[in-house]
Order: C-alpha cells, then structure tokens, then sequence
C-alpha cells in the first residue's frame, strides 16, 4: 500500500474520531438532499406535497439505521466505545473515591519505584560506555592460585604489546598523582596517571586541543610532558586558549602541556590505588620504561586494550597466555601467571550487578504485589456491583463488551497511577542518586528519560490488563437471573469469588513474606558488618595526605626528616591526643610485596612465597589510627637510621609465619645475602585490619619505621587523633605544612570516620531500598487481608446474628473472624517461606555473616505477618459483634 | 436493508467507483445514474449508498467535496482519487474475470 493511501486512511479516522460530530452532520445535511431531490421527483410525478414526502422516506429506509450503518462504516466503534467506556469508568472511580485513591495511591507508588529503579539500571547497565565501541575495550590482568587480579609488569607489558595479534591498540597505566603549583593559588593535588602511548587510542578519546603521546615519550629521560583535563585547564589556567607548550610545575618540576583532553573524557577506572570510573583524572603523564629490562618481578602497571572486529576477550586472552607461556621460559620472575581479561563493562558494573538485579527483583516483586492488591479490590467492587452488571447483561450487553467495559476502568486507574508514578520517578531518582554510594559507577548517566517513560507507561498498561482480567472475567460470569433473583445475597458466583480473593491475598502475602525475608537477612547482615570490631577506632581522627616531590626530597632521609619536623610542630596543636604518619590508611587499598623478604630459618611452603602487605609508620601512627599493640611495643624514637634495625608486623603475620612461637625478637630481611645488620627484629605485634570491612580475613601485614624506610615513601596519611570534632584541626595542619613547605598540598583532607562509612553505604543503600520495598509489600498485603476480611464479615452477618442469637459471645465471633485472616496469612508464608528458601541462592553474596535462609529472620518474618494479620482483620471483627440478632431471625 | 440483494455483495463498490469516474458526482446522482446507465435493473438502495460511500472514502479511494449542485442548492460531491483509480482497475479487471467465468459455467454443454 502506497504510503499516501495510509497516511489519507490514518487522517480520515481521526477526523471520523476527533470530528465526529462534524462528520455526523455532514452525513445529514447528504442524506437531507438526498431526501428532497427524491421528493422533488416525486412531486414531478404527479404526487401531491405529502406523499412525495411519505414516498421519498419510504424509498430511503430509516435514517437513523443508515446512520448506525455509516458510523460501523468508519470503522471508528472500537475507539469510540473504549472512549465511552473509559469516561463511563472515570465517573463510576469519582463515585468511590476513597476505593480509587487507595488503589491508584498504591499503584502510583509501585509503578514509581519501578520506574525509578530502572532509570537507574538505564542509565547504568543498559547505556553503553562513553567510548566509541566500547564493547571491545578490555582490561588484562594477571592471575595465579593466590591472585585472582594481578598488575603487570610494565616490561612484559613491552612484550605482549609488540607480540599480540588481538588488540588493534593495547596500553598500561599506573596512579601517580601530581602535585600543581605555581598556577595560583594553593598547591593542589591532582588525580593523575602515568599512561603509554596508545592509551588515548584504547579508549577512542583523544585531546581536545593539542596531541597524546607518542612511542618517543615512553623513552626515560624524555622530557616532562603533561596532558591535561579540560577541568584543570579552565580552574587553573582559566581556559586560556594559549595553554599548548605552556610550562607547568608538577611536583616541583616544569611539564610542557602538549594536550587538553575534552570535557567528560571519562577515566575507565583502575583497580590499585583506585581511582573511580568517571570524570575523576586530571592528568596525564608518560610512562617511561626505565632500568633493566630483565626485571620481570615487580608488577604495577594496568593493562586495557582495545579488540580488533572479531576479537573476543576470550580468544585475546588465550593469545595472551601463548605470549605469557613464552615469556615464562625467558624469564623466573614470569612464572606463574596466567592471563584473566574482561571486558571493560564488566569490570565497571561487575561489583554492582548482582545488587541491581535484586533491587529490581524486589521491585517487581512490588509491583505485582501491588498488582494482587489491586485486582483484590476490584474484585471486591465487581461483587458490589453484581446487580449492575446483571442489569446491563439483561439489557444485552455481551459478554466481551462487558470485559471490555471493566478493563477501561483497571486501564484507567493504572493510567493514571502511571502518570503519577512517572512524577514520582522524577522525585524518586533525584533522591535515589543522593542516596547512591560514593564509589557507585555511572551514577552520571543515571536520569528519567524518554526510555523511563516509555517502560513507565508499559508497566501502566501491562499493569492494568494484569489486574483486570482476572475481575472483569469473573464479573462477566455474573448470572443476571441469579444475581436479580437474589438481590445481591450470597451466590455460588459470590463464594467462586471469594475463593479466588482468598487465593489472591495469599499470593500477595506470599509475595511480602519472600521481600521481607530478603530485607530481614539484608539487614542482619549490615548489622554484622556494623558490629565487626574494624580493629581501629574511626571516632574523632582526621587524615591528610601529602606527597613531597622527589625533585625536592631526593633521598629517605629527606623524607624522614620532614615527617619527623611535621609531626612534632603538629603535636603541639592543643586538643590532639595522637598524631601519627603512615603509609597505610584503614579500608582505603593497599600494597603488596610478595617474595621479596625471608624469615630467618624458614622456608615458605611449596608453589608459595611469603607475602604481605608492606608500609611504614611513625612511632604514634597506630595510637593515632587506634589500632591496639598486642605484644611488645611500638617504633619509639630511638628507631633512627642508624639503630638496630626494626619492624612491626600484625597479628595474622605473626600466628602465620610463626605459628605456635612468639614472633617477638624473631628476624625477616629484604636481602638475598643478609649482613647481620640488614636483619629487621620484629619488636611487636599490632592487631588486624581487614582490606574492606566486608573481606573474609586481614592479610600478613608489617611496618617499618618511618626514620628506617628502606625506599622512598614520598605519599602518606597524617592521621591525628582529637579529644573532640576532629575536622576543626584541617586549617591548623594545613598551616602547619605550609610552614615547613609551602609548595605542599595538603589532599583528601577527610574524617577517619567518613572512610569507615564509605564502606558501608552499598549495603546501606540496598538495604535502605530492599527494605522500603518490603515495608509497602506489608502496607499492600494488610489492605489485602483487610479488604477480605471485611468482605466477607459483610456478607457472613447474617450468620453471625444466628450465631449471637444462639449464644456466641463477642469474642467467640472475634476469634473466628481472626482466625480467618491468620489462617489466608499462614498459608501465605509458607508459600512465601516455600519460595525464599528455593531462590536464597541470589541473596548469598551479597550477604555478610548470615544466610540467605537465616531462621531468625524467617521466624521474625512469620511473626510480623501474623501480627499484621491479625491488626488488619481486627476492625472487620469488631464489626462482627455488632451483628444484631434480631435482624438476623426477622430474616429468616 | 444493508445489501441489495439484487446486487453481488462488492459490486456496489465497483459501480460507484465506475460511475465517478468520469467527474464527481453527489450520492443523488451516483444513485440515478446507475438507475439510468442500467435501464432500471439496478436500483441502488439509498441505505446502502452512503454507508458505501462512507467505507471507500475511509479506504482512501473517493474524496469528497461541498459544492453547489446543479439544483443550486449545496450538495457532497464524491471523486476518485488516485488509489480510488487503481482500485477501479483492479475490481474491473476481478469482475470480468468472475463474470467470464460464471457465463463458461453457465454456457456449458449440458450432459444427459
């Protein structure tokens, strides 16, 4: 069919529709002409004015049928019908307002949330990532039996670069924050990378104005080049147009700038020293592959490459590995390792997947359960409304239309619940988004768009065709004689229809049960997260960190002296109880050095190495961090450079390497060839503090003595530990610092107790959501059991006067009403018990130190129920005492 | 009645369609005009007309217009439109291959 004809056919109904009555009189005035010609012929003939008229209608056949006939014509009855039925339910809703409020009010709500929920999984697990192609970016890692995800060495790197048939481009990067100065203003610290060459290329983001780097700056000594964000660009350099070429002072050295990078040029997140996905890095440095190529052991650089068509991450990895088993027969330090690479999308969203998917589970769950409700109340209207429909199926009215007729109305209701539910999803997301964890990616990309509505008024209409139909059926089955006959009394359709109310709250207590379960274990789970001892105490400490660049700091002593100078001018702050500096910040990532020391007369066991995870401390760092010593003491400050040299290990360390000895006075050391002198003694052990308050164990861990530091330490936490408010001392440390230098920034000024909450707000969040839903499951589940209850106290009142006349007390009808409601509530449970018990499997890992199928909670939750079932049947009741015995014989 | 039952059901389409052809017409003249063209035999009832008319200008086929009638007085005038005209070809083309075939049947040699 040509397009035209459609688009004529398309404006011809909707001016049949629209214009109706237009058309209708256009129709008329025809058929009127049509009339008088056809009397004027008449009256040529001979016929005088009355017949010519009387003839000409006979001839014509009743107007009013062709009328009828014209219209079914327009093929237009089908919408104009469902306009008439939706107006006819608009006016039967406006007649119960108080029905139409609860019903629309809890659909609204539900539909909301969903909607809310899934703007949120829009915008985080459907859109795909800021790059172009995306989907064939990948991050590679190594992996051996102890390390899922490994770094990798930057030389390997070199190798796997130049040998692999998989990446079109293929990159590594590396955290090395930068120091600005000399921009104006305050030193400040900037979140930046040590990326080669082909980073820019993986992600197919390129710079703004100027050019990346190319192979010439990964050579050592090649040049300080920078590249920055377009955030740096406009704060710091007010968006000059002239900043190609321009020197900058990085960590006291001058940078010449070759590139800007555009606005939103989103960092694609890293995994050690993290920085989150987003907008987060302001710039960007060369890595250049300085020192002895053989050395294969040190791993620190992360690797993300961009597929070739084609490519799977699969079949780059098993390239890899090829590359990787190569590698390992050059050289000891590759040994070991094999190749784990994942797509970039999964490596963003992997750690909040799982929560999502249950979030919108437990949604659903909410919606349908809203859906139960809804069709529960409609079901108890539909038997109000018996003689009405008996009525009208006595008049006629077939069967269809009459479905029809009761599905405009669940339509219009969940329409307009939709309506209201997408403003509540406006809301809804704006509060959600305040509420998501700091770390939570994507959080950018989360907003109520076109696709929101879209699934919003999806739901409305699946939403109102799911509750309806199960009423307008049954309704439709309505006998008019019996249902006249008996004027609305008890009827085999009335207890059909009770049977299937009974079924419907069951379901939708069933429902509840499985989300208050799930918020039940959540919430014990958080509990046990809150009430694990940390194994530091977060009350009343400020952390700062600082970085001294190494151009000024060339050696440890540099280093360890102006720690030492800073943290006596800071002891004299007045209200400090503490204050230490350290390398290790509770919760907030790590370091690792595996194989690298030996312990005096062990030998680690087969395939393994020992390893642990490595910082230094100053003497008062632990008491300022509140971590407690559990033998021996802490560094002092006779533990100078020269002194006997020390170390502090953790308690883990010590009940793994020297299990069933005190690990006091024993010795480790970093040499291959130790002279006596390059034995660190282990002079005490302090407690354990897991990596994240949620990780299975702590690690081995030990400290060396800031004055000791056998390498470079440039980047530590001050940590001061306050009487009171801790956050008042920020101004006095950050004069401090600029005191002694005032080139310093003074970064990630932060509250020790803000970094222990940060851990906990992705549980708090599902938690604070799961259990929202659960909480408006109960609400729905109560009017449920409410609205049958008290229906069918209404209709069993008569039964009850008998019962009274007979000789029941108040309670004995109290207790049978209730009895009821607990009964449809049991059985509820157990399908609900029956159904968290076979899916608990979801919940597991998102669950801390309690099942999934945690019995407390079950029992809790059966309680609730029945504790609810029986407020909610309560009212109906009360109502049955008042049955009136006289009515009840007069009746019969 | 809805259909003339005198009439094969969808020829009525075909002979507006024939008959407006040639220039627009109101449902009046459409009406007569087949009268007249078919020596009386096929009386198009007024109740079947316009819901005829009715369906072929929702189908796109006729369009319809207000203008003064030759009894000066305003009257609807339908006219083919260009799907109307392929229309026209295509149920001219359907009705001689169904009446051709229904006279070869009836013209058959009878068998003893």
């Amino acid at each position: 069919m040509p397009p035209e004809r459609w688009w004529n056919i398309v404006r011809m109904r909707f001016r049949s529709l629209l214009k109706r009555r237009r058309v209708e009189s256009e129709l008329d005035r025809e058929m009127r002409y049509h009339l008088e010609r056809q009397t004027e012929e008449n009256l040529a003939a001979g016929m005088n004015d009355r017949e010519a008229r009387e003839a000409a209608s006979r001839m014509f056949g009743g107007v009013s049928q062709v009328r009828e006939e014209c219209r079914d014509m327009r093929r237009t009855q089908y919408a104009e019908n469902f306009l008439q039925d939706l107006h006819y339910a608009g006016r039967k809703l406006g007649k119960s307002p108080a029905f139409t409020v609860v019903i629309v009010l809890t659909l609204a709500l539900s539909i909301g949330a969903n909607s809310a929920i899934f703007s949120v999984i829009d915008g985080v697990l459907l859109k795909p990532l800021p790059y172009p192609h995306a989907e064939r970016i990948a991050r590679v890692f190594y992996r051996s039996l102890e390390y899922p995800k490994f770094p990798l060495n930057p030389w390997d790197f070199l190798d796997f670069r130049a040998r692999n048939r998989s990446f079109e481009s293929f990159a590594v990067y590396s955290r090395a924050d930068l120091q600005l100065s000399g921009a104006g203003g305050d030193p400040l610290r900037l979140s930046a990378f040590r990326i080669s060459s082909g980073y820019f290329r993986v992600l197919g983001v390129h710079p703004a104005t100027g050019r990346e780097f190319d192979f010439s700056e990964e050579r050592p000594g090649s040049g300080n080049e920078v590249i920055l964000s377009d955030r740096v660009w406009r704060n710091q350099f007010g968006a000059t147009p002239d900043i190609l070429g321009r020197k900058v002072l990085l960590d006291s050295q001058p940078f010449t700038v070759i590139g800007v990078m555009p606005a939103g040029a989103d960092h694609p997140g890293n995994s050690y020293n993290s920085v989150a996905y987003g907008d987060t890095v302001d710039a960007w440095t060369p890595f250049t592959f300085a020192g002895n190529s053989n050395n294969r052991g040190s791993h620190y650089v992360e690797g993300i490459g961009r597929l070739k068509p084609g490519v799977t991450a699969e079949q780059a990895a098993a390239d890899f590995n090829g590359i990787m088993t190569e590698l390992a027969s050059q050289h000891e330090g590759d040994k070991g390792w094999t190749i784990y690479m994942v797509p970039l999308f999964q490596e963003i969203i992997g750690p909040i997947h799982k929560m999502l998917l249950v979030l919108l589970g437990a949604v659903g769950l909410v919606l349908l359960i809203a859906c139960v409700n809804a069709a529960n109340l409609l079901l108890a209207r539909a038997a109000a409304r018996q003689k009405e429909i008996a009525v009208r199926t006595a008049l006629g009215a077939g069967r269809w239309r009459l479905v029809r007729q009761m599905l405009a109305e669940s339509l219009l209701i969940s329409l307009v619940g939709g309506a209201l539910g997408a403003l509540l999803a406006i809301v809804g997301v704006r509060i959600l988004i305040s509420f998501l964890p700091p770390d939570f990616p994507r959080s950018g990309a989360i907003h109520v768009n076109g696709l929101v509505f879209a699934f919003t008024a999806m739901v409305a209409v699946v939403t109102g065709l799911f509750f309806g139909l199960a009423p307008a059926l049954q309704a439709s089955r309505t006998d008019p004689q019996q249902a006249l006959h008996e004027g609305g009394r008890s009827s085999s359709g009335n207890a059909r229809q009770t049977r299937l109310r009974a079924v419907l709250v069951v379901g939708e207590v069933g429902l509840a049960c499985v989300l208050l379960v799930g918020a039940g274990v959540m919430l014990r789970s958080f509990v046990n997260l809150l009430k694990l001892d940390p194994g530091f105490r977060s009350q009343h400490v400020l952390t700062a960190e600082i970085a001294l660049p190494s151009a000024n700091y060339k050696t440890t002593d540099n280093i360890a002296r102006f720690y030492q100078r800073l943290l006596s001018n800071l002891n004299t702050l007045p209200g400090l109880r503490a204050v230490g500096a350290g390398t290790d910040l509770p919760w907030t990532g790590y370091d690792e050095n595996i194989g690298g020391f030996t312990i005096e007369g062990k030998t680690p066991p087969p395939h393994e190495e020992f390893h642990a995870r490595y910082h230094t401390a100053s003497p008062d760092y632990f008491r300022a961090v509140g971590i407690p010593l559990l033998r021996g003491r802490f560094f002092n400050e006779q533990d100078v450079k020269d002194a006997p040299r020390v170390v502090l290990i953790n308690d883990v360390m010590a009940r793994n390497y020297w299990p069933g000895e005190d690990a006091l006075g024993k010795r480790i050391t970093f040499d291959d060839k130790p002279k006596d002198s390059d034995w660190l003694r282990v002079v005490g052990v302090v407690g354990d503090v897991k990596d994240a308050p949620g990780s299975k164990g702590a690690e081995p861990a030990f400290w060396w003595p800031v004055l000791q530091q056998p390498f470079s330490f440039t980047s530590m936490t001050i940590v001061l530990r306050a009487h009171s408010d801790a956050m008042l001392l920020t101004d006095a440390v950050r004069t401090k610092v600029r005191e002694l230098d005032p080139s310093l920034a003074v970064a990630h000024v932060r509250l020790l107790d803000g970094i222990a909450q940060e851990q906990f707000s992705t549980p708090r969040f599902a938690l604070f959501l799961v259990g929202l839903f659960a909480a408006l499951a109960l609400v729905l589940a109560s009017i449920g059991i409410y609205g049958v209850i008290s229906y069918s106290v209404s209709q069993r009142m008569h039964e009850f006067g008998m019962r009274v006349a007979l000789g029941a007390s108040s309670w004995n009808l109290i207790s049978m009403v209730m009895k009821q409601g607990v009964l449809l509530t049991l059985i509820g449970v157990a399908l609900g018990f029956a159904c968290a018990l076979a899916f608990g499997d979801v919940l597991d890992s998102l669950l801390y130190g309690v099942s999934a199928r945690d019995p407390l909670t079950l029992v809790g939750v059966g309680a609730m129920a029945i504790v609810t079932a029986t407020l909610a049947s309560f009212p109906s009741a009360c109502r049955a005492t008042g049955a009136d015995p006289m009515t009840s014989l007069r009746a019969e | 009645m809805s259909k003339p039952s005198d009439l094969i059901q969808g020829t009525l389409d075909l002979l507006i369609l024939k008959t407006i052809a040639l220039e627009p017409m109101h449902g009046w003249a459409i009406a007569k005009r087949i009268q007249q063209v078919s020596k009386d035999v096929l009386q198009v009832t007024q109740g079947a007309l316009y819901p005829a008319l009715h369906r072929l200008e929702q189908q796109g086929w006729v369009r319809g217009a207000w203008r003064e009638s030759e009894s000066g007085r305003e009257a609807k005038f339908y006219s083919l439109t260009k799907a109307g005209r392929v229309q026209l070809e295509k149920e001219l083309e359907q009705w001689q291959r169904l009446s051709g075939a229904v006279v070869l049947v009836i013209n058959a040699p009878q068998e003893a």
